[in-house]
């Protein structure tokens, strides 16, 4: 009985390996997308959005479905969205998706996106090389499959608005909780480039603000530990009097917000996505704004491209002002609560950012270490 | 810089977050301390804290009740603590083995759970609001005194509940019938056996006890140090507790005062990290310096007890 179990159990095993194995190497030669011949430009595209996860988060898969949606209404794309929900139950089918979608070969684009993705993306491209792929906010694999676009998000650009914003709101005393102490906080995941990226923009647009202004930065050292980032927002407030928080830590970062309500003396900035709408009322109450990455723009940009004859395939595409990819929220509490000069030059910075007359420098690849230099500068 | 330090350090509040950040970790310790009396090693207190901070928290948003939050975080952890003593004791696992299993479970399935209940990813997000947060509160007369009020007062009922068990569980342990069986029983389980204690009905209780103390951590994790739950929360504080367990010696006060030396390393990072041309590296390594050096400390001081005991005979 137990052999012909044994025996039972090691044929599905064969059979199940040998089910798995053949797709892959069978299927490649199968797509050839429809339409992929065709002289770009002015052609409707046919799009598959992939979400890991489900849509509602209010965040990049949002984002990323408005401007498919935008791209529709304006009859540039057909597409489709597959939410592919993002349980631990979830994710083992997530390979199965995009390997099933890209092997229909229907589809002139392939949309994913976030640091879960990559790895599924990469076999999926060396599967299929025929089949066009777009990651976005990601950028593990640049460059080894020549049919993916990364999209990346300048990030410093982003930290420069927000600096400049926080710079001129902490001598606004005649708002509420803004005391005359010019400091503000920026909590940081952890001590590395890609965050130091976001301070870099933050630090420089600050000082270009108000060379006056300090900026105190503190790291969590984890990206979950939403209690040590509110104890440290509570040490910037209480020690060193900063009225207005830049929490760029993951969920973590959420540590300075519930610092700045709870001694209710200070403000909190959001980042990524708006985060007043996904924050309880009284901490969305506190935000004053939030630094963006627009998925859904920059997703309209690739398109625009596109249509222009232009294409990134194998290469990362880093998105700064110009082309929509970053910003900052300005309506809702930065409409309310910052008067019209600080709006004014929040404005002006994105022009001229825009315009390219001001370059902000970004800490990834910076042999230099200026952040750092810059940092403990402004340290208070 | 130095007087910088100072001055953030000699400050009412810098002690007020001591024992704020203590809170947690001195519940967790308190479960490791009874379970390690009974002779379990409940490594699963990681684990137990993540879920009973995740169930706490949506009991209270269910019930728009705190009270009813804590409680459920506490009954929470103490069926983990039956779970593990099921596998471990009737099932016959590892018991280092099942709490692994747990702090899996805590890891992974609690964002799991979370999806599963409020098809939320991640965070509880938009869930809070106030009414669900454990409330602070501020003690009359104590108030009044200029700084001391200022550090014992205006804390989360939690945390004094917290300090209030070490005292509790002291009696427990060295003025009950229960607490005599389980000393019994950690020292020598089948001595204590012989003269009638049932071992196995001894253990589930340490263990659900343990537990429960890991719940009411949890509890004070998300519904008071953070308002809501997001994954990966307790950070390591559930493993700093079984530290603080063994530095403590396995007694109450001793561990009290080991949670509070941690309390106070953290403490003392966040200062630290605020201070011009200081490594972000060498400060998150502050907390775990105070441990290594706590711990020398500690192993001097009982070689020294050692060597004298053992000198006494020959002279």
């Amino acid at each position: 009985m137990k052999k012909l179990l044994a025996f039972l159990l090691v044929a599905l095993m064969i059979f199940t390996v040998a089910a798995c194995d053949k797709k892959p190497t069978t299927d490649p030669t199968d797509p050839a997308p429809s339409g992929s011949d065709e002289v770009p430009g002015g052609k409707v595209y046919k799009v598959i959005n992939l979400v890991n996860g489900n849509l509602g988060d209010k965040s990049f898969f949002d984002s990323a479905e408005a401007g498919l949606a935008k791209l529709k209404a304006d009859g540039r794309i057909e597409y489709e969205t597959k939410e592919m929900g993002a349980t631990d139950a979830d994710q083992p089918k997530w390979q199965q998706t995009i390997n099933d979608v890209a092997s229909e070969g229907t589809y002139d684009l392939i949309i994913c996106g976030t640091y879960q993705m990559p790895d599924y993306l990469k076999e999926a491209a060396t599967a299929y090389p025929d089949q066009k792929f777009l990651i976005y906010d990601d950028t593990t694999y640049v460059g080894e499959n020549s049919n993916v676009i990364n999209l990346s998000y300048r990030q410093n650009d982003m930290g420069y608005l927000i600096g400049v914003f926080a710079a001129a709101m902490t001598s606004q005393t005649s708002v509420d909780n803004i005391n005359p102490e010019k400091v503000v906080g920026f909590i940081g995941g952890i001590d590395s480039p890609v965050i130091n990226d976001f301070l870099y923009g933050f630090l420089e647009g600050a000082k270009a603000t108000d060379s006056e202004v300090k900026v105190d930065t503190r790291y969590v050292n984890s990206y979950a530990d939403t209690a040590t980032a509110k104890e440290m927002g509570l040490a910037m407030i209480n020690d060193n009097k900063a009225d207005i928080i830049w929490g760029v830590a993951g969920l973590s970062g959420n540590g300075g917000a519930e610092a700045a309500l709870e001694t209710g003396k200070a403000w909190f900035i959001g980042v990524d996505s708006d985060q007043e709408l996904t924050m309880s009322t009284e901490l969305a109450a506190i935000t004053l704004t939030s630094g963006l990455k627009n998925i859904g723009d920059s997703l309209i940009w690739i398109f625009d491209e596109w249509d222009a004859g232009r294409t990134y395939w194998g290469k990362e595409v880093n998105l700064g002002l110009v082309e929509g990819g970053v910003g900052i929220v300005t309506d809702k509490n930065f409409a309310k609560y910052a008067p019209q000069e600080v709006q004014d030059l929040v404005a002006a910075a994105e022009k001229a950012v825009r315009e390219g007359t001001i370059k902000v420098p970004s800490a990834i690849g910076d042999e230099t270490s200026g952040v750092i230099a810059l940092r403990d500068q402004m340290q208070p | 810089m130095l007087e910088q330090l100072l001055n953030s350090i000699l400050k009412a509040d810098f002690l007020f977050a001591v024992l704020r950040i203590t809170a947690p970790i001195l519940f967790a310790t308190l479960g490791a301390v009874v379970a390690e009396k009974a002779g379990v090693v409940n490594i699963g207190l990681e684990g137990t804290m993540m879920i009973t901070a995740l169930f706490g928290f949506l009991i209270a948003y269910w019930t728009q009740s705190w009270i009813l939050g804590v409680l459920g975080a506490v009954l929470v952890g103490a069926l983990l603590g039956l779970m593990m003593g099921f596998f471990a004791l009737k099932l016959k696992t590892d018991i280092i083995l099942a709490g692994i299993a747990v702090n899996m479970l805590g890891a992974g399935g609690t964002i799991f759970l979370l999806n599963m209940f409020t098809g939320l990813r991640g965070n509880t997000g938009n869930l809070v609001s106030p009414n669900i947060l454990i409330p602070t509160i501020s003690i009359p007369l104590i108030n009044k005194i200029p700084i001391l009020g200022e550090i014992l007062s205006g804390h989360a009922i939690l945390t004094y509940l917290a300090f209030l068990f070490v005292w509790l569980m002291w009696v427990l342990l060295y003025k009950t019938p229960v607490g005599l069986n389980i000393r019994a029983v950690g020292e020598n389980a089948d001595a204590a056996s012989s003269v009638g204690v049932s071992v196995l009905k001894v253990k589930y209780i340490a263990i659900a006890l343990s537990g429960a103390m890991a719940g009411f951590g949890g509890a004070f994790m998300s519904m008071y140090y953070s308002q809501g739950w997001n994954s990966g929360m307790v950070a390591g504080r559930g493993f700093i507790a079984l530290a603080a367990q063994a530095m403590g010696r396995g007694e109450p006060v001793g561990s009290m005062l080991s949670s509070l030396l941690f309390g106070m390393a953290q403490a003392l990072r966040t200062k630290v990290s605020g201070l011009q041309g200081v490594s972000s590296y060498l400060v998150a390594m502050i907390p775990y310096l105070v441990t290594v050096i706590g711990l020398v400390l500690y192993s001097i001081g009982q070689t020294r007890k050692m060597r004298k005991h053992s000198i006494r005979p020959v002279l």
